[in-house]
């Protein structure tokens, strides 16, 4: 292992210590438990946003209809230990992922036969029909009303009803994640997925079979969406027709642009952001205006995120 | 089904296919010249709709408002493709992106506004005096403002096909979407072009949403739905072109109507269903030149 390597490890880990341990840290601030309800929203909203970057920032897939495997991964959960009868985790976290591979599966197969914008329109419109599902079919996902009192899991003896439990659960499974993505973008099907987003017709040529691998990348994505899905079903107890709507797929977009796509960092730093200014500002504040307004600014100025302004900025000074 | 709830039915479904025409038309001409998905599509139209309720609030005419909202909307085309999307040209993706930010400041500020009558609640406008009762129609009765959205439809497509087959700027449009780099090297003004291109789509959308607005009301969440429903009348029909706006809202309007009336449950997989059946079969749409896919 080179020395960078156990460098970067070592502050992969330090912060990840911070991070589990922010609600004991952080009790002589007033609002610590308030700011530990939002960091518990960025860590399942980061999950969903880099799942996501797999598509946009890799694979330079632009998806817009990424919540139709969070809030499917998210009804799977909660259908699946309801009818079950039980709340062990593996239970309905395999549901969860289950249900948002099933669903990505059928998506993808119809959305990877377009490209740049047309993939953007398909995306969309084919996620709007998973929302038309959950809306429609109430007698397995309760309609508008959605579902609610979603039971918190348990695994081996362990139970994460209490805020502080799941919080623990929440930053492992992000961790697990962020370690997962972090060896599939630098693995060979990795490279061959920004190939796929820097030269798709060259990837032909090479032989490749660029459709299955758009395929592959848009299942696992929705893995991991299906992941955040059912984390979100344990954190607010409710799942609901908005958890597929196109809103929650433009704003994991916004997450992934604003922070940096095609960087690990990037949808991690982009969740925080845009939860803390829906969140945490002032009621009065317009928060989807501002976002709108940030956004474009983004888009326009800083193409990058902020990790790519940052590196910029850092390679100008050294 | 009755012959008379077949024939309701039928006329229903023309009028939402009309609708959807109007609608589908600025998506459709804006992506034909400038190669953008307006996602703002969904939030121009609302946008429109507002505009008309407060129009008609302030001069008590729904007419002066069917004139005035699209204008308005046109205006506000003419200043955001020169301020956001020229910068971006050649950036398609981009200029995509940017337009989704653009329909969230719209949205937004539409629910802020308590103060102008729009907000976050249910509106209504009322159906313009005159097209406010129903006529008999083969024994039934019949609200004569759908009929005029059919017929106001049929209008703006026998006009717009006019002006682009037989007009100076028809032929620019048209030769702006087959190849807008030649006709820059030929010395045409493009940029002009654009935004004119551009204006239009978003007045096309505001008079959709004044249209609308009478039958299907004003709420939070109808920007999301008009821009679904356009995208879908122009994957079936055919991106950036009349005819294919045409055979896509001809399509989707009827399939949608008699979907909600016989199959409630599956109504909307229906028209996703035939979308998805044209994208595997006819990637071009059915009268488009244009492919999705490979």
């Amino acid at each position: 292992m080179s020395r960078s390597t156990l460098v970067r490890g070592g502050v992969v880990v330090a912060a990840w210590v911070l991070l589990v341990t922010f609600p004991q840290w952080s009790q002589a601030w007033e609002s610590s438990r308030f700011a530990a309800g939002i960091v518990r929203q960025i860590l399942i909203f980061a999950i969903f946003a880099s799942a996501l970057n797999l598509l946009v920032g890799y694979a330079g897939l632009p998806s817009l209809g990424h919540a139709a495997f969070f809030g499917g991964g998210a009804y799977a959960a909660s259908i699946a230990a309801e009818r079950l009868g039980t709340d062990l985790l593996p239970v309905s976290l395999l549901a969860g992922i289950a249900g948002a591979v099933l669903l990505a599966a059928v998506v993808g197969f119809l959305a990877v036969r377009a490209v740049g914008i047309f993939f953007l329109m398909l995306t969309l419109a084919l996620a709007q029909m998973v929302f038309a599902l959950a809306y429609q079919a109430t007698d397995l996902t309760g309609g508008s009303n959605g579902l609610s009192g979603v039971h918190r899991p348990t695994l081996l003896g362990l139970d994460f009803n209490a805020a502080a439990d799941l919080y623990v659960l929440e930053c492992v499974i992000f961790l697990l994640v962020v370690l997962l993505l972090w060896r599939v973008t630098t693995s060979s099907y990795g490279r061959a997925l920004i190939g796929l987003r820097d030269n798709e017709r060259r990837m032909r040529a090479l032989g490749y079979d660029t459709r299955t691998l758009k395929l592959s990348a848009f299942i696992l994505a929705g893995a991991i969406a299906g992941v955040a899905g059912a984390l979100s079903s344990y954190e607010f107890r409710f799942v609901s027709p908005n958890d597929v709507a196109l809103g929650t797929s433009v704003t994991a977009f916004v997450m992934v642009l604003i922070g940096g796509a095609g960087t690990l960092l990037g949808p991690v730093l982009g969740a925080a952001v845009v939860l803390l200014i829906e969140r945490a500002l002032p009621s009065q504040v317009p928060a989807q205006l501002v976002l709108g307004v940030l956004f474009i600014l983004f888009v326009v100025f800083a193409r990058q995120g902020i990790v790519g302004a940052a590196r910029s900025l850092l390679r100008v000074r050294g | 089904m009755t012959f008379q709830d077949a024939l309701q039915q039928a006329l229903n479904g023309l009028s939402f296919g009309a609708l959807l025409f109007i609608l589908a038309a600025g998506l459709s001409l804006i992506f034909g010249m400038m190669d953008v998905v307006n996602l703002a599509h969904g939030a121009f139209y609302m946008l429109g709709a507002y505009v008309a309720l407060s129009v008609s609030r302030a001069t008590g005419s729904f007419w002066v408002a069917l004139v005035v909202a699209p204008l308005i909307l046109a205006a506000l085309g003419l200043l955001v493709e020169p301020v956001l999307l020229r910068r971006l040209r050649g950036r398609h993706l981009d200029q995509v992106l940017v337009t989704i930010g653009l329909s969230l400041v719209i949205v937004d500020f539409i629910r802020l506004r308590d103060d102008w009558g729009w907000g976050g609640t249910v509106r209504s406008l009322p159906l313009p005096a005159g097209l406010d009762r129903s006529i008999g129609i083969a024994g039934s009765d019949y609200p004569t403002y759908r009929l005029f959205v059919i017929a106001f439809g049929a209008a703006l497509a026998l006009l717009l096909y006019v002006v682009q087959r037989r007009t100076r700027m028809g032929a620019l449009v048209r030769a702006g979407v087959d190849d807008a780099e030649m006709l820059s090297a030929l010395g045409v003004d493009t940029d002009r072009l654009f935004t004119l291109t551009f204006a239009l789509g978003a007045g096309l959308a505001g008079l959709a949403g004044v249209i609308a607005a009478p039958v299907f009301g004003l709420q939070p969440g109808m920007d999301v739905d008009a821009l679904i429903y356009s995208l879908i009348v122009v994957v079936v029909g055919g991106l950036g072109s009349l005819p294919g706006a045409i055979a896509g809202a001809a399509v989707v309007g009827p399939a949608d109507t008699f979907g909600k009336v016989l199959v409630p449950q599956f109504a909307l997989a229906l028209i996703f269903a035939i979308m998805a059946l044209v994208l595997l079969f006819r990637p071009t749409g059915l009268l488009g030149r244009i492919r999705i896919g490979r």
